[in-house]
């Protein structure tokens, strides 16, 4: 990994400055129109929709997917919408700046992940599916996620959003540290 | 539907933010999580200090919709730490996972996949952990406002401020 003189400007699209004030803003001006920044739910109302479509009897029954599919009446409200337009504008931007993406961050391997664990695709893939497994179940047991909890919840000054923030970092931080221990 | 329309729009706005500020970037996450490339706690910081002074600015005007999430303590601090490994193990989020997808990359697919098959896990687990977890110790919808005992403006302002300090002019770009 040769390092150029020229290669800090190719490191980042937008610096963390502008994203990160970006940011804060779009989550201020959509607390003033609907309300704050939420993604996990989603993942729920996707879930209710399609059992309700595939096994209406098991929807019904599931206590908790009956819970999410029956307040959007089975369908989309304003939080799914959220999550269908980061898919096309994450996905039309990355179009649009493909050739502004640094290499670092371009594919489907990681340089990081193939330097640690090797070239395998499905290793990489496996790995990505069990932490996404996790990513959601913790989530909904905790009640949200890096959106709705940490960005979301503690800019309201919400209790259970520290927490959150201070569990999840900690256990971040510990299983990243492991997993990239000298070897 | 103008709800549904505004709620795409900001969507838009949100995965764009997150593509192009690198936040979908495996190298990123990891890279704060070892505690090496502060860009992504940066990132988060700036964000919550200008959310926070934005939100709490509102709401001294009686203009925001807050919506604040229960503090069920067990339950936040179990799936925080589940939640924490399996951010680790895949480097992505709910939200980046969305936005990984939809630049092509493969993992953040698996990544989506995993996600919906968690969420309908928890689904079938819930009516067993719902009173140990999540009505045990749930102290409901408090903030630092309430606990403090003052309007949350007099708490916005410092704490908005200390992160952007925080930010901006005590952590470097990287440790090694």
């Amino acid at each position: 990994m040769h390092e150029g003189t020229h290669s800090m400007s190719n490191d980042y699209i937008i610096s963390w400055k502008v994203a990160g004030v970006a940011l804060g803003l779009l989550l201020t001006l959509a607390t003033a129109l609907v309300k704050p920044l939420g993604v996990s739910t989603q993942f729920v109302v996707t879930d209710a929709v399609v059992a309700h479509t595939v096994a209406p009897q098991f929807a019904e029954s599931n206590e908790y997917l009956a819970k999410y599919g029956e307040q959007t009446d089975w369908g989309v409200g304003y939080g799914w919408m959220l999550v269908l337009g980061m898919l096309v504008g994450g996905g039309v931007t990355a179009l649009i700046f493909k050739n502004r993406q640094p290499q670092a961050d371009k594919g489907s391997m990681p340089p990081m992940w193939e330097a640690q664990f090797g070239h395998s695709h499905a290793k990489r893939y496996a790995a990505a599916f069990l932490g996404g497994v996790l990513l959601l179940f913790g989530a909904r047991l905790a009640g949200g996620c890096t959106s709705g909890h940490m960005i979301s919840g503690i800019s309201q000054l919400a209790v259970g959003s520290f927490i959150f923030g201070v569990m999840t970092f900690g256990a971040a931080i510990l299983m990243a540290k492991f997993l990239y221990r000298a070897r | 539907m103008a709800t549904l329309i505004i709620g795409f729009l900001i969507g838009c706005a949100f995965g764009a933010i997150l593509y192009l500020g690198g936040a979908s970037s495996y190298r990123r996450i990891m890279g704060t999580l070892l505690l090496k490339d502060m860009w992504i706690i940066k990132l988060m910081a700036t964000a919550i200090g200008v959310g926070t002074l934005g939100v709490y600015l509102l709401d001294f005007n009686g203009l925001a919709n807050l919506s604040i999430k229960p503090a069920y303590v067990w339950g936040i601090a179990l799936g925080g730490v589940i939640f924490g490994v399996g951010w680790a193990v895949s480097g992505y989020c709910p939200g980046t996972c969305v936005v990984g997808t939809s630049e092509g990359k493969k993992d953040a697919l698996f990544t989506l996949l995993g996600a919906l098959v968690g969420a309908f896990t928890f689904s079938l687990v819930y009516p067993y952990i719902e009173t140990g977890l999540i009505q045990n110790a749930n102290f409901g919808k408090i903030t630092m406002e309430d606990l403090a005992g003052i309007n949350g403006i007099y708490l916005a302002v410092p704490f908005s401020l200390a992160l952007l300090g925080l930010s901006f002019f005590v952590l470097k770009d990287r440790y090694e």
